[in-house]
């Protein structure tokens, strides 16, 4: 699901605009109810806290904001969800773009199939995708001991971190890449073609170009996403300090302990990363905008 | 533009990549799926007994109730946002967009401390509170207000979307022919954009019935009164009541399924 | 005992009140959910049914003792208070919410007992005996957090008191134990009931638990036994009314009943059958009756609060601030990573 920079409607020069009648006066004062009505909701709804935390954060002063993030289990935890959002934007960006590719240019029995399962993450709450990987793969099941045995742990563990981000953001490189791939103009690929051109040649040169911002739009939402995560890794990974202890559930850890301005002052940083992610997935996507008219 | 044909795919490589492909979606998504079903299907008898455990139900009721909110309040200021920033220009606008998607950078968890320095003891909204005697933190109100928050941005975008690339030729059109802005609204802007609306309002609905972070620091998870059905789940695991756990986790991914349905119908058109 | 709840409920109001629904929020920590869920919550019920014609409604909240009373005095409008010690207890009576003498003879408001023990994996491989095996390198111990949970806080009451009761022991062989064995902590969580679950999922050769925490599990089918120390301390967990909220709610009279049911032997047997042992007609501070609980282990040296000079001492001497506890972990976090 892409974001899109909203372009305003057309302009209506001021000759064609209706009379100054009652109508265009209540339609005015409706404008601006409407408007106003808007903006108050979401100042209170959206702005208002996130303030309200960002001050909380800022309060303890620099010095508190070092202190907070690296303390040892903040420290760790931060770096954990550092690692895992990249092992998972790497990995679901790749794969995102080949599901998309299949998706999008070949006719293969259950399409439409692998189109739901694609999407279910986006329906589906995050605990409940935890809890299906401690179905799978808990200490207590059959995939969990044979995989014990050849050391690798899942539930608990960072693979089961890891597999939790993959269930949960492999939709988001699939959907920003797929209206992209569906624009395609093939006359430049069936021109390299005749030209002679290999199909690496090919998909190198003239497909993935115009793929990439899109590429790196969703990218860079999976490494956001991954960041967020709370729920599912709440159930499966065990949310063992220094071993699986997330930045999330480290703040939720400091929320209940009674430190609401350490939990502030680790989540003002999450947030200045999430921002500025933010950013760069917006500009990336109006790079694809621009491109696409 | 050229025509769009799907081609079979054909050479080894290709199938390669089908293969890669599919066998990294059922790993990822359909195992673990299959795993929750088949565990609840061993134990059916004990899971069916637990999930009507009056506990579970109120639990998944008021999960219901608040995802019915949230699609009413969202929905309505969904479609009255869409409207304002897709068809207004104003100062502030940019500001206000960026604000919208907001709730989808926020973690959980941080959405819920938020809340707790506004609304909690010391906040900055607690003399309000206070005042009107109105209970948020530990009680429903609190429950509605971090499910708004966290599904505000998905009606109005996808409404967004459709409302820009429709343009405002038809409403112009009415508005000469004498229709009033609420006829024009009403005959010509709601059908049209009806599938971003319901696109959008299964977004919010989803998103609604899978929040938990928020939900847990604001709610504190209450038996009888903010349990709703995830923060259940998670209870119930605690409580090593993993056949109620799996029963109630399978209900809302029955509930996902559904939903999905929905999903699926959105529009793959390009421009 | 019965008749103080009948008095109780006699001195209520009069009024015709046959058929009404009252509702009463329980704020619990989280060992004695089983307790409270499968017994005692539907007990009452059909008892306050049968004495006054009422239905009453449970909304009932589990979290880590320390937790639980910071929720109480942040807003949490709980009714009833069951804690795991005296001094969360005391938290609510300092913010003003818990107003009257909750602490009644003979039993000072203590509900249930317990006792602290060490939860190892089945068949002791480690081979686990006392403190002194927690604080060898290579072991793995699992403990809650002092900040959260009630249940850490008598683990480490139990190691400070073992280590002064024990032969030539001093306040500073005290610390030390607590800071070796603090020094082999893998995870402290937020609540007791938490940290025998992350033991369960593997983590760690032992837990600090409470014994009936462990006795739950076994009864779930989790495999683990468990050793007690030689030198342990006793537990006790208090129950008060939230007098502020309950008298907002208009439930005060629901909420002593409550509390009053508690003492009964109804619940002292469900208590029981949980894993806890007997509070009733005990004198708080009195170990004897539970040193040797028929049904469960006996205990060398069982110790109380009283006996390390009661919670004023304990708090001063280990839990405040620059004191035992965090002079311990402040010397391990010298030499850790």
């Amino acid at each position: 699901m892409t974001t899109r920079e909203l372009q305003t409607s057309s302009w209506i020069p001021r000759a064609a605009r209706p009379a100054d009648t009652s109508t265009a006066r209540a339609r005015n004062r409706w404008t601006l109810l409407l408007r106003g009505g808007f903006a108050g909701y979401v100042t209170v709804l959206v702005a208002l806290p996130l303030l309200a935390l960002v001050v909380r954060g800022l309060s303890v002063g620099p010095r508190g904001l070092w202190e907070a993030i690296t303390a040892p289990v903040a420290a760790d935890a931060l770096v954990l969800s550092l690692v895992t959002s990249l092992i998972a934007a790497v990995a679901n960006g790749l794969m995102g773009l080949a599901i998309a590719w299949v998706l999008v240019r070949w006719d293969i029995p259950g399409r439409k199939l692998l189109s739901a399962l694609v999407d279910l993450p986006f329906a589906i709450p995050t605990l409940v995708a935890g809890v299906l990987l401690v179905a799978l793969y808990g200490p207590q099941t059959t995939a969990g001991s044979v995989l014990s045995t050849y050391g690798l742990q899942i539930a608990f563990a960072k693979g089961g971190v890891v597999l939790a981000l993959l269930f949960v953001t492999l939709p988001f490189v699939v959907r920003a890449v797929e209206p992209v791939l569906r624009e395609l103009d093939h006359a430049e690929e069936e021109a390299a073609t005749t030209l002679g051109a290999s199909t690496w040649t090919t998909f190198r040169r003239v497909l993935l170009p115009p793929l990439l911002p899109a590429l790196a739009a969703g990218t860079v939402q999976v490494f956001a996403r991954s960041l967020a995560e709370f729920g599912s890794l709440a159930a499966v990974s065990g949310n063992i300090p220094h071993r699986t202890l997330t930045a999330p559930v480290y703040v939720l850890g400091e929320v209940e302990r009674g430190e609401p301005a350490s939990a502030a002052a680790v989540s003002v940083v999450l947030l200045a990363v999430a921002l500025a992610l933010q950013l760069a997935s917006r500009s990336l996507v109006a790079l694809v905008d621009k491109r696409r008219v | 533009m050229s025509e769009k044909v799907l081609i079979r795919p054909h050479g080894g490589a290709r199938w390669a990549i089908v293969a890669v492909v599919v066998a990294y979606v059922t790993v990822v998504i359909v195992v673990p799926l299959f795993a929750l079903v088949a565990t609840v299907a061993g134990d059916l008898r004990r899971v069916l007994e637990e999930i009507l455990d009056p506990g579970a139900l109120h639990a998944l009721m008021l999960s219901a109730v608040v995802a019915v909110i949230a699609l009413a309040v969202n929905g309505v200021a969904g479609v009255v946002g869409a409207l304002v920033l897709v068809r207004q220009r104003f100062w502030g606008k940019r500001a206000l967009d960026a604000l919208i998607d907001m709730p989808l950078a926020v973690s959980p968890v941080m959405t819920g401390l938020a809340f707790l320095l506004l609304f909690g003891r010391g906040g900055w909204l607690r003399p309000v509170l206070d005042a009107a005697k109105l209970e948020v933190m530990f009680a429903f109100p609190g429950l509605v207000v971090a499910t708004l928050f966290v599904t505000l941005p998905f009606t109005i975008r996808e409404v967004a979307l459709v409302l820009d690339e429709i343009g405002t030729s038809e409403e112009d059109a009415a508005a000469t022919l004498g229709a009033t802005s609420w006829q024009a609204f009403r005959l010509v802007t709601l059908p049209n954009i009806r599938h971003g609306l319901e696109l959008g309002t299964t977004l919010t609905v989803a998103r609604a019935l899978g929040e938990f972070g928020a939900v847990l620091v604001i709610g504190g998870a209450i038996s009888g009164k903010t349990q709703t059905a995830t923060t259940f789940i998670h209870t119930a695991i605690d409580e090593r009541r993993d056949a109620t756990a799996y029963g109630i986790a399978l209900i809302l991914a029955a509930a996902a399924a559904a939903l999905l349905v929905v999903l699926q119908r959105r529009p793959r058109k390009g421009t | 005992m019965m008749l103080a709840v009948l008095a109780l409920s006699a001195t209520s109001c009069n009024a015709n009140r046959g058929g009404r629904e009252r509702k009463i929020v329980v704020a619990a920590y989280t060992t004695p959910r089983e307790a409270f869920r499968h017994t005692i919550l539907p007990g009452f019920r059909a008892f306050w049914k049968q004495k006054t014609g009422e239905d009453v409604i449970f909304q009932d909240s589990y979290q880590g003792s320390g937790a639980q009373a910071r929720a109480i005095i942040e807003g949490f409008e709980a009714d009833v208070a069951a804690l795991s010690l005296d001094p969360d207890v005391a938290k609510l009576e300092k913010a003003k919410l818990v107003t009257r003498d909750w602490r009644t003879p003979p039993s000072q408001g203590i509900v249930s007992r317990s006792i602290v023990v060490l939860a190892v994996r089945e068949g002791n491989p480690k081979n686990i005996r006392d403190w002194g095996d927690l604080a060898k390198p290579g072991i793995e111990v699992v403990t809650p957090n002092v900040r959260t949970s009630g249940g850490a806080m008598w683990n480490i009451a139990a190691i400070y008191g073992a280590a002064l009761r024990a032969p030539g022991g001093d306040a500073a062989t005290a610390q030390r134990l607590v800071a070796d064995i603090l020094g082999n902590v893998a995870v402290m969580d937020k609540g007791a009931r938490e940290s025998i679950v992350t033991f369960e999922k593997g983590v760690g050769d032992v837990a600090i638990t409470y014994e009936n925490e462990v006795f739950v599990a076994k009864r779930e089918g989790r495999k683990m036994d468990y050793v007690v120390p030689r030198s342990t301390i006793l537990i006790e967990n208090p129950v008060a009314v939230v007098d502020a909220n309950a008298r907002k709610h208009g439930v005060e009279d629901v909420a002593a009943g409550f509390v009053a049911y508690l003492a009964t032997p109804e619940a002292q047997r469900a208590y029981a059958d949980n894993g806890l042992r007997t509070a009733l007609a005990s004198t708080a501070g009195d170990a004897t009756a539970a040193q040797h609980s028929p049904g469960f282990p006996d205990v060398e040296d069982l110790f109380t609060v009283r006996d390390l000079g009661g919670w004023g001492r304990l708090q001063a001497d280990v839990f405040a601030k620059g004191a035992a506890y965090d002079r311990a972990t402040a010397s391990n976090g010298k030499s850790r990573r």
